[in-house]
């Protein structure tokens, strides 16, 4: 299950962040997401340690930490998403899969012409939409 | 990895015994540690000590353990510690020579020691080696003796060694032999002990998983003595493995110390394999290895109540790991590619740093700790506890722990219950618990991040470790960490982190009682972005802390609690300490907020003038705006707005709050303003635009607004130009409407907060006149005349400066020509007006001058009152310059740091030259002399003149006015050098009038001067002719009284340098200076040799129309030496006007010079008829000669 999405900006700030918990952590969270730059940073300044996933905008699993698994996605324009799951087994394809759909919501969220570029992102639909994206992981892959 | 024991943290090394012969021992056990791999020795003096360490089996010892029962534990403790310290793989027994072949009760002992050393060797299959020390090398052991030993001794012939300590050569290779002797023996036990164990696991002697677990480590253990770390990796895991399959089982079944053992023995087993594969730099595997086994045993948690047993454990596994990595070096070296990780479980970059694994082993310790507490606060009864103090102690197993009674005299170990276990485990954890444990884990992991440069983790890291040190009420050690996390989501717009820091550290200023960072903190919390947000609602951390929900309703309740404390009458108790936090009149709170301030959004002040740049005295407009984020309304008390120069300063009082305030004048004289209301609402300006003048030129900044919000609390805040104001740090990634900080746009884009105040307009009138170019030489004379047309002049002061108008100096150090300063135009004095005799003479200390550079004071004017002074300007080259005059004075008073106003003028002056001089130098007449120099080649023009020796020549020089006014002439002379030809001035032609009356010489004319120059030295050098000193000056009609001499000015120039030569021939051509048609008359041409010589001349005299000659055409004659030689021709004129005379051509055969008179000069006019009036008067004086012109060369 998805816990948290989160699309960071240029400079490392959350334009978006959403947790899906019925538990109390979404500070926790918050932190992890937080943690979770410094490996973007990393990857990002030392491609040649990444080998495969050069040039390539899904970053893969980022750090994983007891209960969790961080992965994250690099757009092109250096908007950086990155989602929190607690699925111990989780396949890539799935993970891609969840990325592509959700920086599509981010695409039709901030060509909104009264979207201000560099500023949090405040649409209801776009959240609407995350939160169908999210309900839907796992499952995608199935239909 | 410290609390392990020494024998399971390093390699085993290989263990050999000495017996006998102590004297030796310490030689043979330094040479086999210092050679690699090493051995370690056990000796004894004695062959009888050995029974201590190797006691003869007993019956139980010697027989395997029962098959029939399980084994009570897994691992024994001390067996590890016994194959490295205890049981030796080779016993060396040492022998004198002397008792081998001794008498035969040596010999006798000899063979019994040896055979009690055999009977304890051979039960445990440890090797025989024996040594025989030759003390003497007399000593000879007979053949016989040494069969009997071996045969006694039952070893090979190699392992009886010689050895001579006397004799340094041989016992260092005896030394090497017995190394190799002890290796080769050593690895032969081992490996047979390997074998063993081997076999007993392949025929799977035991149904027991533990034994076989044993029989595993053991193999291990001794693949490591043997250094076979590959062999040893695989019955480790192999070990683990079997274990695993104990363990595997459903939990429930397992008893408490049964799980605690299990996990112990675990844990040796994954650290020897971890080390192994660290070691050999297969750090993928490893840590591989370490995920595989975290993820098997974190299931194996157990009872609730020992649940914290199983978070230690865990947290201890990461932390030893961690350490692990550290120490291997080949970590940092090579991380191998990301992404090839095993399969679908790629490793990711933090899993090969040991801050990784610190971190998680500090969150494990976190969570032991909440459910030891847990756990603890059930077991209440604190006597329980008390009672069983007596404590256990680790029993014969790894992992098992036993209960010791002490008997008399022996003491017994009594197995103890799950529950006597627990209670003793629980005790004994409640008297050793290390608060420090935890932050020193996330120090580590802390420091780690940050040499990794990962400042967010590291940044997550301090974060936990100020929560411990809060936990633990170290307040500054908490303050600081926090303070550092703050300013990185501060930076990074995390708003939900920040809440959480600052929560913490206003509690933390809470407790402290320090009120001023506890509004600071507060008023920063309740100005975050947080708005209504449904995420946002549910942040609440598990563990007691001071953060509330960050939300909407919390930031307005911290806002009315900072509010409420400012009003007097609140004081919030401040529980831990006991301290009160209250704001009063004896303890006001002043907040200072300047640029880099994270309160900024608290209060941020804008303030803009509507102009660049304002007279004195001229009012103008500035927009003070202010901007807050905090959730409510705040009205302020009054507002001071502070400027550079203080008297600009003024108060704005809000006339609701403080109506009588308002009324009463400012003690410091400032301007009092009244506003209707000073209420400043969330995000949105408040704009009040005043009227400001300033009376002082200069720089005009606004420094600070400050507002007083509470009679006890106040804010400064440093004032902002909205032209450079830098984003809100938070805000700026909000989403919200931005508005303007003034009404109009294009102030809040270009406004500034400092305006420049100009200077008074001057009113004076500084003129400079020079109507006409300056003329090199002589002293020019530039009238400045300063009128005061409004106030007063005090401490006027004049500064005079030249400069050349083309850039660069007026001085050229190029420049050698003996100038008597080396500046090219310079100010020679500035002098008052002639008009007024007072101000004539300028005292010295009033005026300094330089070259070009001059300062006079101007004395105390008063309205309307001129005065006026005269720079003498001297130009030594005709340049053009730009004269700068400024007038520095101040209009009010006397005092030398009032302000002062500048008046600036200046003139562009060119120089140029008066006169030009020219010169030339004519030959007598038809007098030509023969100049060797001349014949020769002539390709260089520029060849100086050359003048005959003797003979008078004449020089005329001209001077040209090339001005454009009329100057008078008042002399001309040459003047000699100081060597060389003397020379003689002579009086000019109509002389006597003209030196009394100096010429005028109008624009362009020219005026001439002739000389007569003769020289008598013959010099081969060339000789100065001195030069031409020509007294001017400027025609003036008034200056008519004053002397003609001053003023005037000495141009002088050089004449150029000529040669004087003896010519050998001279021609001089004799006629009368006209003729009349058809009267003969006589042409003479003289021939004169000056040289000592014979002289052959050839000459030739050409026919012409216009005359009838006698006489010879054409010879060739000697001359004799200084003599002459007359031609005379008689000819008469045929025709009349100006004829030209017949050519004489004369060529000199010792020169090969051929001469031939120019045709100027051989011409002769002839009238028509003899002219009716007299001319013989004139005829006398001849043409030849120069007339009233003597001049005499000596």
């Amino acid at each position: 299950m998805i816990v948290c999405v989160a699309v960071v900006g240029h400079q490392n700030n959350p334009l978006y962040i959403q947790s899906f918990t019925e538990a109390d952590d979404a500070l926790k969270l918050h932190h992890i997401v937080h943690c979770s730059l410094d490996v973007v940073d990393e990857r990002v300044n030392n491609p040649r340690k990444s080998g495969p996933t050069l040039n390539e905008t899904f970053l893969g699993l980022l750090y994983p930490t007891e209960n969790y698994k961080v992965y994250g996605y690099l757009t092109n324009t250096k908007v950086k998403f990155i989602m929190v799951t607690t699925d111990l087994d989780v396949r890539d394809a799935d993970v891609r899969n969840f990325f592509r759909r959700f920086h599509a919501a981010y695409v039709d969220a901030v060509s909104n012409p009264f979207h201000v570029p560099g500023k949090k992102i405040t649409s209801k639909t776009f959240a609407e939409s995350v939160s169908t994206i999210v309900k839907s992981f796992g499952f995608s892959s199935a239909i | 990895m410290q609390n392990y024991p020494e024998e399971l943290r390093t390699p085993p090394v290989r263990l050999i015994s000495l017996v006998g012969c102590p004297d030796l021992h310490p030689t043979i056990s330094n040479h086999l540690l210092s050679e690699q791999p090493p051995i370690h020795t056990l000796a004894f003096p004695d062959l009888s000590n050995i029974s201590f360490l190797l006691p003869l089996p007993s019956s139980k010892e010697s027989s395997e353990p029962s098959l029939s029962t399980p084994p009570p534990g897994i691992l024994k403790r001390d067996w590890l510690l016994k194959r490295r310290t205890k049981v030796p793989a080779v016993v060396a027994a040492l022998f004198p020579s002397l008792h081998v072949s001794g008498d035969p009760a040596q010999w006798l002992q000899l063979c019994s020691d040896l055979d009690h050393l055999k009977a304890v060797t051979r039960s445990r299959n440890i090797k025989l080696v024996v040594i025989i020390v030759h003390s003497d090398s007399r000593d000879d052991i007979n053949e016989d003796r040494m069969i009997a030993l071996r045969k006694r001794a039952e070893v090979d012939t190699k392992y009886v060694i010689f050895v001579k300590p006397n004799d340094a050569s041989d016992l260092s290779q005896s030394l090497h032999r017995l190394r190799n002797s002890f290796s080769e023996l050593a690895n032969v036990y081992y490996k047979d002990e390997g074998r063993k164990l081997k076999t007993r696991i392949e025929k799977r002697t035991s149904s027991y998983t533990e034994l076989n677990i044993r029989y595993c480590f053991k193999a291990a253990v001794y693949a490591e003595f043997l250094s076979d770390w590959i062999e040893a990796l695989r019955f480790y895991e192999d070990a683990y493995n079997k274990l695993w399959e104990i363990s595997g089982l459903p939990t429930k079944s397992l008893s408490i110390q049964r799980l605690v053992e299990i996990k112990t023995v675990a844990e040796h087993l994954h650290f020897k394999i971890s080390t192994l594969l660290l070691h050999s730099g297969k750090v993928v595997e490893a840590v591989t290895w370490f995920r595989q086994h975290i993820t098997l045993y974190s299931r194996l948690i157990g009872e609730p109540d020992t649940e914290f047993l199983h978070w230690e454990w865990m947290s201890r596994q990461f932390m030893v790991f961690a350490e692990l990595l550290e120490t291997s070096s080949t970590t940092s070296l090579s991380i191998p590619a990301l992404g090839l990780g095993t399969g679908n479980k790629p490793l990711t970059e933090w899993e090969f740093h040991s801050a990784y694994y610190y971190q998680l082993a500090a969150n494990y310790l976190k969570e032991k700790r909440s459910s030891f507490e847990l756990i603890s606060s059930m077991y209440i009864n604190a006597d329980e506890l008390e009672k069983t103090t007596e404590s256990l102690v680790p029993s014969v197993y790894v992992g098992q722990y036993c209960r010791l009674l002490e008997q008399v005299d022996v003491t017994l170990m009594q197995i103890v219950t799950d529950k006597e276990f627990l209670n003793n485990t629980i005790a004994g954890e409640k008297k050793h618990q290390e608060p420090f444990h935890m932050i020193t884990l996330l120090k580590k992991a802390y420091e780690s991040y940050s040499h990794a440069k990962a400042q967010r983790m590291s940044s997550f890291c301090a974060c936990q470790i100020a929560k411990e040190y809060y936990a633990m009420d170290n307040l500054e050690e908490a303050k600081r960490h926090f303070d550092n996390v703050a300013s990185l989501y501060r930076r990074e717009g995390w708003i939900t982190l920040l809440w959480e820091v600052l929560s913490y550290l206003r509690d933390l200023s809470r407790k402290h009682g320090i009120v001023k960072d506890y509004l600071e903190y507060s008023l920063e919390m309740a100005a975050l972005p947080i708005s209504f947000d449904v995420h946002m609602l549910s942040l609440r951390s598990k563990d007691c802390c001071p953060v509330n929900p960050a939300t909407l309703d919390n930031r307005e309740k911290i806002h009315n609690e900072v509010f409420n404390l400012v009003h007097e009458e609140s004081v919030l108790a401040s529980v831990e300490h006991g301290k009160e936090l209250k704001v009063t009149g004896d303890n006001p709170v002043h907040l200072e907020i300047d640029l880099v301030s994270p309160l900024r959004l608290v209060l941020l002040a804008s303030v803009a003038f509507h102009e660049q740049v304002i007279k004195p005295g001229v009012p103008t407009l500035i927009t003070v705006s202010l901007l807050s984020h905090l959730p409510l309304t705040i009205e302020l008390d009054q507002l001071e707005v502070h400027f550079n120069q203080s008297e600009c300063n003024f108060i704005v009082v809000n006339a609701e709050r403080l109506p009588s305030a308002a009324m009463a004048s400012d003690k410091h004289g400032h301007r009092v303003e009244q506003a209707p209301s000073l209420a400043l609402s969330s995000n949105k300006w408040l704009r009040m635009t005043y009227q400001i003048k300033s009376d002082q030129s200069g720089k005009l900044e606004c420094t600070s607004v400050i507002a007083k919000i509470r009679p006890n609390f106040t804010i400064c805040c440093r004032a902002e130009s909205p032209a450079s104001m830098d984003d809100l740090p938070v805000w700026k990634f909000e989403n919200h409407l931005e508005t303007l900080p003034t009404k109009d746009p294009a102030l809040a884009f270009s406004g500034l907060k400092t305006i420049q105040v100009e200077e008074l307009d001057p009113e004076v009138d500084l003129i400079l006149s020079a109507s006409t170019p300056a003329l090199v030489g002589e002293t020019f004379i530039v009238p400045v005349t300063v009128v005061s047309k409004g106030p007063d002049i005090h401490s006027g002061e004049l500064k005079i400066n030249l400069v050349d108008v083309r850039g660069g100096g007026l001085f050229s150090p190029r420049e050698t020509e003996s100038f008597s300063s080396s500046h090219h135009v310079e100010l020679l004095g500035i002098s008052g007006m002639e008009d007024n005799a007072d101000s004539h003479l300028i005292s010295d200390e009033a005026m300094k001058i330089k070259q070009s550079f001059g300062l006079i004071s101007v004395p105390f004017l008063k309205r309307g009152e001129p005065w006026s002074c005269k720079l003498q300007i001297k130009w030594h080259r005709a340049k053009p310059i730009m004269l700068y005059v400024s007038l520095g004075y101040s209009p009010l008073s006397d005092d030398p740091n009032a302000q002062k106003i500048n008046v600036h003028r200046s003139l562009q002056i060119d120089g140029k030259p008066a006169v030009t001089i020219g010169h030339h130098i004519l030959l007598p007449f038809r007098r030509d002399a023969l100049l060797l120099s001349r014949t020769k080649a002539i390709p260089q023009s520029d060849q100086s003149l050359s003048l005959p020796l003797n003979e008078t020549c004449i020089l005329v020089i001209s001077a040209q006015n090339c001005t454009e006014v009329p100057l008078q002439l008042l002399s001309m002379s040459i003047e000699a050098d100081n060597d060389g030809i003397e020379e003689k001035s002579c009086s000019i032609k109509n002389a006597s009038s003209n030196l009394v009356d100096p010429a005028l010489l109008t624009p362009g004319e020219e005026f001439k001067k002739v000389f007569t120059v003769t020289s008598e030295i013959n010099s081969s050098k060339q000789i100065r002719l001195g030069n031409v000193l020509l007294r001017w000056k400027r025609y003036s009609k008034t200056e008519d009284q004053y002397d003609s001499n001053v003023g005037s000015v000495l141009t002088t120039q050089s004449l150029p340098d000529v040669d004087i030569e003896f010519s050998p021939l001279i021609v001089c051509m004799e006629s009368p200076p006209y003729a009349i048609l058809g009267d003969p008359f006589t042409y003479f041409i003289k021939i004169k040799n000056q040289s000592k010589l014979l002289q052959e001349v050839k000459f030739s005299l050409a026919d012409v129309q216009s005359f009838v000659i006698s006489g010879s055409h054409d010879d060739t004659i000697s001359i004799l030496p200084v003599s002459e030689h007359v031609l005379g021709y008689k000819l008469v004129p045929l025709a009349s006007g100006m004829l030209q005379l017949p050519r004489f051509t004369l060529t000199s055969a010792r020169y090969s010079a051929s001469f031939q008179p120019s045709m100027a000069e051989s011409t002769v006019f002839v009238f028509p008829s003899k002219p009716p009036c007299e001319l013989a008067d004139k005829g006398d004086a001849g043409p030849e000669s120069s007339g009233p012109i003597s001049t005499s060369l000596s």
